[in-house]
């Protein structure tokens, strides 16, 4: 279970008095071009929990801050490892229990793929028998076999996502962060992609938050969508519900329904 | 209908310029073949001095360029890591001023610093192969720095939260994220300054040009002026010529490649790493070592001689005439800069992208074929019929007003091609005259690089002195010439105060340049 509670930051736009309407509905906005967010939700062990709302509503923001690009400057974020709560908010990136995913840029373009994979385990690159396996393993599991040689100019959009979703495999953390994984990608090769990440949440027992733009995505991916405005969740519901008879009217200005 | 064509202007342009390029080349030519009969001297393959020459002349340059980098890429990744820095604009504001500081002020500065007599003496004498480095690296590490940094903006900002996540050191960092985005440009850039060391002058004359320390560049100047031999100046011109020629040929091979993941972020990368005292370490030297030789150079000027010059007669004329050149310079460099870029736009508009460049490159050959070469040329072309010396002034606007065409096309050619490719259809459509395009169009939006670069070769003339020391004569000097014979004759505190003047009055026309075309 991974639980965010109170979580706060403060965002203040570098440009100087840009008159920002949406900026007014942000709360306690008492410093100018100061954006005050403040998160509260919890993902079950072995679920995808979709995030779906405007840009600028700070999904990016919330993945940033669960993975420490960003410094929340209130409130907690618990990961239940073998029984146990860690809080891991003021830990550094590189200490904390969590894997990202972007949409771009996954991959540096100068290492093959095993090179890639392989950089999740150990950045010094010196792998044992096992990890060696365990990449092997994610190669197969991710329809990438004989792939390990090719560099990431050479594959496709599709191939490139699954590499990196291979590098999650190999970490093994417990918290997956998937900053819109898919949106370059066409809609059957999307939902291919999102069943081979449930199984991989299911099997190894992450807890996964999903940013998407295409509530189609959250509908296959997620038990859970919480849909996200000005900074806070505004609801979190059974996907289907959120999507359809949530009777919020900022959802439906969303949805466009 | 017929098709669109593109404005002739530029292959005019190109006419005038392969004249005035070929006819020295040919000429230089014609005099080592002529000569080579009568001779009774070695071949020149066997000439012990020109072998020396040579390898002096590439050496300096190698070991300047290797230097410039090295530092270059310490200061930019400590810029780089540290973008918080409070004086970075100012900083990289200072690093744009070796390009703006007359040569030979600059080698003033330098010596006067890190000379056996100065605040921070950096071995026993300055005159010779060190000397001849340190004000490279003055005047290029600057430049890299500037050329470099904005390499670091490339590195998408997920490769930082990743090599982040996955607890990259700060040599993995390196490794994986700034080597790679660093390596494409990075030969480029060093051809650049090797080639910019090749074929500098001022600073090789004033701290080398003893027999062990003597560039191509110089000997010619020193068969020209002392041994009055113009068939072996002719021959070095044409070595000059060639160098530079393989070594162009050379950098065009190392074009960027095209990358997998085109998309640029902007975000700026923060807080990289921890530990910032080194980079505020790094950051201060390099600020200490650009700044120093200004500074002392200012206080240097100070003295009871200032009066005596300031009140000189000939400073002042030295200064009209310096500030004309720079005038003239510049707005020929401008006005054929323009005209060129109106063709190769229109061209890269049409989709004829390999033509436009072509045109561009043609247009810069200024970088092959060195302005001395050029002078050498014209020196022996036109000696045996009329007295070159009358001939110094326009000479001297010629060959810097190509110098800076190569300038112009660089800053003002992306500017100028953007511009067409958004508006050309517009205005096609809108049935706008040449002129009227140029009016509301053009000259507006294009004001600031045409006021950046004319600023720049303005400076760069009136500070320019590799010319006008062939042709000067005691009536014609200009300001870098007249403070060239102070030192020769060494009255230090006067040229103490003619090179503040100087270096002031570049930056002054440099500045009111800029403003007044450049606009806000």
């Amino acid at each position: 279970m991974l639980n965010i509670e109170q979580l706060q930051f403060n965002y203040t736009s570098k440009k100087k008095n840009s008159k920002n309407t949406k900026d007014k509905n942000y709360p306690e906005n008492i410093v100018k071009n100061t954006k005050i967010m403040c998160f509260d939700l919890s993902v079950n062990t072995g679920e995808v929990l979709s995030l779906i709302g405007p840009s600028g509503s700070g999904k990016s923001t919330l993945l940033k801050l669960i993975a420490g690009f960003l410094t929340a400057s209130n409130g907690k974020i618990e990961i239940e490892i073998e029984n146990k709560n860690e809080a891991i908010q003021l830990l550094q990136p590189a200490k904390r229990p969590v894997t990202m995913v972007f949409q771009e840029h996954n991959l540096f373009p100068h290492l093959d793929v095993y090179t890639n994979i392989a950089l999740g385990i150990n950045p010094s690159l010196k792998m044992t028998m096992q990890e060696n396996e365990a990449i092997e393993q994610a190669l197969r599991s991710l329809d990438l076999e004989n792939m390990q040689k090719r560099s990431p100019g050479s594959l496709s959009g599709g191939q490139r996502q699954r590499v990196a979703l291979a590098r999650a495999l190999v970490r093994e953390q417990p918290i997956l962060l998937l900053d819109e994984p898919f949106s370059a990608l066409g809609p059957a090769q999307r939902e291919e992609m999102i069943g081979l990440v449930k199984t991989m949440v299911e099997k190894k027992n992450m807890c996964a938050l999903l940013v998407s733009h295409q509530p189609n995505d959250a509908l296959l991916a997620s038990k859970w969508t919480a849909f996200i405005n000005y900074g806070r969740v505004v609801k979190m519901d059974e996907t289907a519900n959120l999507l359809n008879k949530s009777g919020l009217e900022e959802i439906e200005n969303y949805l466009g329904s | 209908m017929h098709p669109i064509q593109p404005t002739r202007t530029g292959y005019w342009v190109l006419a005038i310029l392969a004249l005035v390029v070929l006819a020295p080349l040919l000429s230089l030519l014609a005099q080592t073949i002529l000569i080579r009969g009568e001779s009774t001297g070695l071949p020149f393959w066997q000439s012990s001095y020109i072998h020396r020459v040579i390898f002096f002349s590439l050496w300096q340059a190698f070991l300047s360029a290797v230097l410039s980098i090295v530092l270059a890429l310490l200061v930019a990744r400590a810029l780089a890591h540290y973008d918080t820095f409070l004086f970075r604009g100012l900083l990289l504001k200072l690093f744009g001023l070796p390009l703006v500081v007359p040569s030979i002020v600059a080698v003033m500065g330098v010596v006067s610093v890190y000379g056996s007599n100065g605040w921070i003496p950096l071995g026993r004498s300055l005159y010779g192969l060190n000397g001849i480095l340190l004000a490279h690296v003055f005047f290029n590490m600057p430049l890299a720095v500037r050329l470099l940094l904005p390499v670091w903006q490339l590195i998408p900002t997920h490769h930082w939260e990743m090599s982040e996540q996955l607890g990259f050191t700060r040599w993995q960092q390196w490794r994986h994220l700034e080597w790679q985005a660093l390596r494409e440009g990075l030969l480029g850039i060093s051809l650049l300054i090797f080639m910019l060391c090749l074929t500098s002058f001022a600073v090789v004359l004033t701290l080398g040009g003893g027999p062990k320390s003597t560039t191509l560049e110089v000997a010619i100047y020193q068969s020209l002026r002392f041994d009055f031999n113009p068939s072996r100046a002719a021959l070095l011109a044409l070595l000059q010529f060639a160098v530079c020629f393989f070594v162009a040929c050379g950098s065009s091979l190392f074009h960027k490649l095209p990358d997998v993941e085109i998309t640029l972020s902007n975000t700026r990368l923060k807080n990289k790493s921890k530990n910032q005292v080194i980079n505020i370490i790094i950051i201060l030297i390099a600020f200490i070592f650009v700044s120093m030789p200004l500074v002392s150079m200012i206080i240097d000027s100070i003295n009871s001689s200032i009066l005596v010059v300031i009140q000189q007669p000939k400073l002042w004329f030295s200064a009209i005439l310096s500030l004309f050149i720079g005038l003239a310079a510049s707005s020929l460099a401008v006005i054929t800069g323009w005209l060129l870029l109106d063709t190769s736009s229109d061209l890269a508009v049409l989709g004829r992208k390999r033509k436009a460049s072509l045109i561009e490159i043609l247009g810069s050959i200024v970088y092959v074929v060195p302005p001395l070469v050029i002078v050498t040329g014209i020196f022996v072309l036109l000696s045996p019929y009329l007295s070159v010396f009358d001939w110094a002034i326009p000479v001297v606007i010629m060959v810097n007003a190509m110098m800076g065409l190569s300038f112009v096309i660089r800053t003002l050619g992306p500017a100028m091609r953007q511009n067409k490719m958004r508006y050309k259809s517009l205005c096609d459509s809108l049935a706008l005259t040449k002129w009227q395009r140029f009016k509301t169009i053009e000259w507006p939006l294009l004001r600031k690089p045409v006021g950046l670069s004319s600023a720049l070769v303005a400076a760069m003339a009136m500070g320019d002195l590799g010319v006008i020391v062939l042709f000067g004569t005691p009536e014609i000097t200009t300001l870098p010439l007249m403070l060239y014979h102070q030192l020769s004759a060494y009255l230090m505190p006067s040229a103490a105060v003619t090179a503040v003047f100087l270096l002031f009055f570049c930056l002054l026309i440099f500045w009111l340049l800029e403003k007044l075309i450049g606009g806000k």
